[in-house]
């Protein structure tokens, strides 16, 4: 919008009210694979209920989401469907990584699980536990909300070169052997 | 309770009997409605159940399970899994002796320790560097678990997020940090009868002794400045 | 409370601590049966004796026609086969071992047949014209091992992805060698169509998940469709594989535990006790009654929470939202006492071997007994939603019907086994902990459909709640939670602290691991999906040497093809939820 018309008070204003908007509805995209997605489920549940925060619509597509929340072991085989999803969201997009397998392998030192999603997408907000109690997943949406306000002067998207240089990074990494 | 003993069945048939009874069926029987279900009537019986719930809950905000993070918080118990502690002696410094059986006994191999050689020669280690990466971390407390000198605790919190995978490498002092006496913020420790409540007393007399140092400086201060 | 009556005959008195029962001896004059029928060469089927279960070592050339004797022979009778696994002996000649555990559930016969192969000829024999559940294990040990099907309709890798190389599970398998997979290398399907295939009116392939929300968790469904109606299907496994077995060659016996937690995630303490008590039977250590008492109770609690999700989770998948809500506050209680316990909601870790990792909390019997009240009245709303409504029974009778014995050729146990017939339960058939003492009832169902699936669950869910008040009106035993030695179990904390010999005993646990001597054990519990089974070779020191993990709804998934071809989509979804998969059990 803006560089259709150039900066002025007005669009200042309506963007700041599109971020406003933004960041009190995250719809989050629950790629759940494992304990997490439970956890996730209880926080959609009326114990914690993440509605209050404007997520209470899951919505299972890409293209009508706008927050990828990883919850779960991603693995090797998993990693291209990750990578598609996420290449298949509309920007403004964002990536919570929730649990410890999610942000950086957690105990599984193994053959086929990806050592953190941040391997192949760029990630937001890292929210540690196994699994991370809904209180705490919460948290991570919260911190979500403060580092879209941060960013909003900046404009910050994620920058579509960087996300295929981790992806490059990766593949030669594990091609030569060393990685875990 | 003292445990009677269990009478128990005898050992399921002796070999040689059949186990169950009919041979597998071939067949299915399944459920057949009846009329008044044909009729959707127990739809209704369904309607009442959720308005019920409905009506209760919109009349009666104490009967609503919804607990209002962050105002408000679940109380979770004492032994909750969650950031760790590295405890002090009374004189502030590390318990730690850098003995290497957490980073051993983790599964996730998350503890990063690099030990120095104490001035104290009956300490005679301490952690020169002490990391945890709290996003390798599973928080199963088996760190809690091996540690000889109590070094290691947990808290009963949970709130952690980073933006990056730099923030998420704790460190000693970051460890230090939350340490207090008190109970309320603590979480999965060691824990036996006649012990507790001495290191309770201990917790306090280290409190003691730092707000008593405290005191005496700003008793200094106060005298000079006259 | 009838059981607990003494009759007639003197019941034995049992001592406090409950040795774990598992009669195999059903199976011993099954060599003779065999050998005289004369169809089997001499020496080509040995007993190897001493092991805790019967045991054949069979000769690779004479395995099928064994194996369809074993099934056909009216004395023998071995009707379903829980486990294919392999064990890799790089020292020995004959390298790779097949080990097959058979079932006969008429006679409640167990046997176990171990296949020794040369590297340089490492085949077996596809038994799936025999038992067709074998199907994928078959597929996972050629993955795992590298050992051939011969005789399979499609050899191909199952749990790792298609540009995987190497064979992971060999003992020269580095843990963390990673392969990047391509999108050029993904798998894809080529379909038999079935008969009258050119006739399909609207054809369309479609690919349903890994990423989708009717999949619990991630499993890939490629299908053909004929407008609504699925013309043929195959299913793609391995999205979660996370190398369970390989991660416990690398650990010590207790640091595996948390990696048994996220087996089946929705009722981890059942898998933590399962583990426990495999490597307990190998150290032929008695676990205290204490540690047994809340062993059987938590293991009920965690089995009400695996059917409140499995159910919740189908309703949600047939449209009926609220069930959800209202049964996963359940589980939020029962968390709250694991919480108390232990310290985490989901993931416990709670079980040791030899006993718990800390004793119970002071108020473990107010908790539970407010958890008894709590449940009932949410259970009993969610069925008076569902149970008598038209909807629902309309989108779940007599959808993907299977008879009892063709789920047990398929392999099937637990609750999707009893709703087609076949009362089996572990706990019944091999009592271990407290089961055998208590006055409760295996539920059965006739229908197999999806409905009685459904029902299923929330009869035991009642069953568990009968056993639970039961072990609480006994009252919690005095005594240690775990044993009390010190080659096994920590020792506590205060000696820790005071005396050397313990702290050299606590530093040699931690830093060794428990050395637990050599020898093999095959022990189940009975999980929430049916027999979960732990097949666990020690060699004597403290890391296991292989430990095969036998899922309960990994034959039950690879039917999923055969339930729904021919059903419309939303019936295959719905009968996805009935099946309850859990993905981290499915592929470790």
């Amino acid at each position: 919008m803006n560089n259709m018309i150039g900066e002025s008070w007005v669009t200042t204003q309506f963007e700041a009210l599109e971020d406003w908007a933004q960041r009190n509805s995250f719809w989050p995209f629950p790629f759940g694979t494992a304990c997490c997605a439970i956890e996730f489920m209880s926080t959609v549940s009326s114990h914690y209920d993440v509605s209050r925060f404007g997520s209470e619509v899951v919505r299972f597509s890409p293209r009508q989401s706008d927050v990828l929340l990883v919850a779960g072991t991603i693995n090797d085989k998993m990693a291209p469907v990750l990578k598609k999803i996420y290449d298949q969201m509309a920007d403004p997009k964002w990536v919570i990584s929730m649990g410890a397998c999610a942000c950086s392998g957690g105990f599984y030192r193994a053959y086929h699980v990806m050592q953190g999603i941040d391997e192949v997408i760029p990630v937001d907000v890292y929210v540690p536990g196994c699994p991370p109690t809904p209180e705490g997943l919460i948290y991570g949406i919260l911190q979500l909300k403060e580092k879209v306000i941060r960013d909003r002067k900046k404009h910050v998207r994620h920058d579509a070169k960087e996300q295929s240089e981790t992806g490059k990074e990766t593949i030669e990494r594990v091609h030569a052997g060393s990685n875990v | 309770m003292t445990a009677e003993p269990i009478a128990r069945t005898p050992t399921p048939r002796p070999p040689g009997r059949p186990m169950l009874k009919e041979p597998h069926p071939t067949d299915l029987k399944p459920y057949r409605p009846g009329l008044a279900e044909r009729l959707y009537l127990p739809l209704l019986g369904g309607l009442m159940v959720t308005l019920k719930h409905f009506l209760r809950n919109l009349f009666n905000p104490s009967s609503r399970y919804t607990i209002e993070y962050p105002e408000q918080r679940r109380d979770y118990s004492h032994r909750f899994r969650g950031h760790h502690i590295l405890t002090t002696r009374p004189d502030g410094s590390v318990r730690c002796v850098a003995c290497f059986l957490c980073a051993q006994a983790c599964p996730a191999e998350c503890i990063h320790i690099e030990a120095g050689e104490h001035q104290d020669v009956n300490i005679e280690k301490y952690p020169v560097v002490y990391e945890i990466d709290m996003l390798r971390c599973v928080f199963c407390g088996y760190c809690v678990d091996a540690c000889p000198e109590e070094a290691i605790i947990m808290s009963n919190n949970y709130d952690m997020a980073y933006f990056n995978r730099e923030q998420s490498i704790v460190g000693k002092s970051d460890l230090m940090k939350p340490y207090t006496f008190d109970e309320e913020r603590l979480g999965y420790r060691p824990r036996f009868p006649e012990e507790d409540a001495k290191r309770a007393r201990m917790r306090r007399d280290a409190f003691d002794l730092v707000t008593a140092a405290k005191e005496a400086q700003a008793r200094e201060e106060q005298k000079s400045a006259h | 409370m009838s059981t607990l009556a003494p009759t007639s005959e003197t019941l034995p008195e049992v001592s406090a601590s409950p040795a774990t029962p598992t009669d195999f001896t059903a199976s011993a004059g099954d060599l003779a049966v065999i050998t005289a029928t004369g169809k089997f060469p001499a020496g080509s089927i040995v007993a190897e004796e001493g092991l805790d279960q019967t045991t054949w070592i069979v000769r690779r050339d004479v395995l099928f026609d064994l194996a369809r004797e074993l099934k056909t022979n009216p004395a023998t009778q071995y009707d379903m086969l829980l486990d294919l696994g392999g064990v890799d002996y790089p020292d020995r000649d004959e390298r790779f071992e097949a080990v097959y555990h058979l079932l006969s559930l008429p006679r409640n016969a167990r046997l176990r047949l171990k296949v020794p192969l040369r590297e340089d000829d490492a085949a077996v024999p596809s038994l799936i014209p025999i038992w067709k559940g074998i199907d994928w294990f078959e597929l996972e040990l050629w993955d795992m091992f590298g050992i051939r099907i011969d005789g399979h309709p499609k050899q191909r890798r199952i749990l790792c992805h298609e540009g995987f190389q190497g064979h992971p599970l060999r003992k020269d398998y580095d843990a963390a060698r990673r392969w990047i997979l391509t999108e050029d290398k993904m798998y894809k399907p080529d379909f038999k169509l079935p008969e009258g295939g050119d006739d399909l009116f609207e054809r369309m392939a479609i690919n349903i998940g890994p990423s989708h929300p009717a999949m619990h968790g991630t499993f890939r469904l490629m299908a053909i469709m004929d407008g609504e109606t699925i013309a043929a299907s195959e299913v793609e496994i391995g999205y979660l594989h996370r190398c369970f077995e390989k991660m416990s060659e690398t650990h010590t016996w207790n640091q595996v535990i948390p990696y048994t937690d996220r087996l089946n995630y929705c009722s981890s303490f059942i898998n933590n006790v399962g583990y426990c008590k495999t490597v307990e039977k190998l150290l032929n250590v008695e676990v205290p009654p204490r540690a047994v008492w809340a062993r059987t109770i938590l293991s009920e609690f965690s089995r009400i929470m695996d059917h409140c999700v499995c159910n919740g989770t189908t309703l949600v998948d047939t449209g009926g939202l609220t069930n959800f809500w209202y049964l996963f506050q359940p589980r939020e209680e029962i968390y709250g006492l694991l919480e108390s316990c232990c310290g985490a909601r989901l993931t416990v870790s709670y079980g040791r071997i030899g006993g718990l990792s800390q004793d119970l909390p002071p108020d473990f019997m107010e908790r539970s007994r407010r958890l008894l009240e709590m449940i009932p009245p949410f259970v009993e709303d969610a069925e008076k939603l569902v149970n008598k409504n038209r909807i629902w029974i309309d989108r779940s009778v007599g959808i993907s019907a299977i008879t009892g014995e063709e789920a047990v050729n398929w392999g099937w146990t637990g609750p999707c086994l009893r709703a087609s017939g076949v009362a089996y339960d572990v706990r019944r058939a091999h009592p271990y902990d407290l089961y055998d003492t208590l006055d409760w009832e295996v539920p059965v169902l006739y229908g197999g459909d999806v409905y009685d699936r459904f029902r299923i669950r929330m009869m035991e869910i009642r069953e568990s709640l009968k056993i639970i008040k039961q072990l609480l009106d006994r009252g919690m035993p005095d005594g240690p939670y775990i044993v009390d030695d010190p080659h096994v179990a920590l020792p506590p904390k205060e000696a820790c602290y005071t005396q050397m010999e313990a702290m050299i005993y606590h530093f040699k646990l931690i830093m060794d691991g428990i050395q637990v001597p050599a020898g093999e054990t095959y022990q189940m519990v009975e999980g929430a999906n049916g027999e979960l089974g732990f097949y666990i070779i020690s060699d004597g020191s403290g890391k296991p040497y292989r430990i095969k993990v036998r899922p309960p709804c990994f034959p039950i998934f690879s039917t999923f093809p055969r339930l729904i071809n021919g059903a419309s989509l939303s019936d295959a979804i719905a009968t996805l939820g009935g099946l309850n998969v859990i993905a981290g059990e499915l592929e470790r």
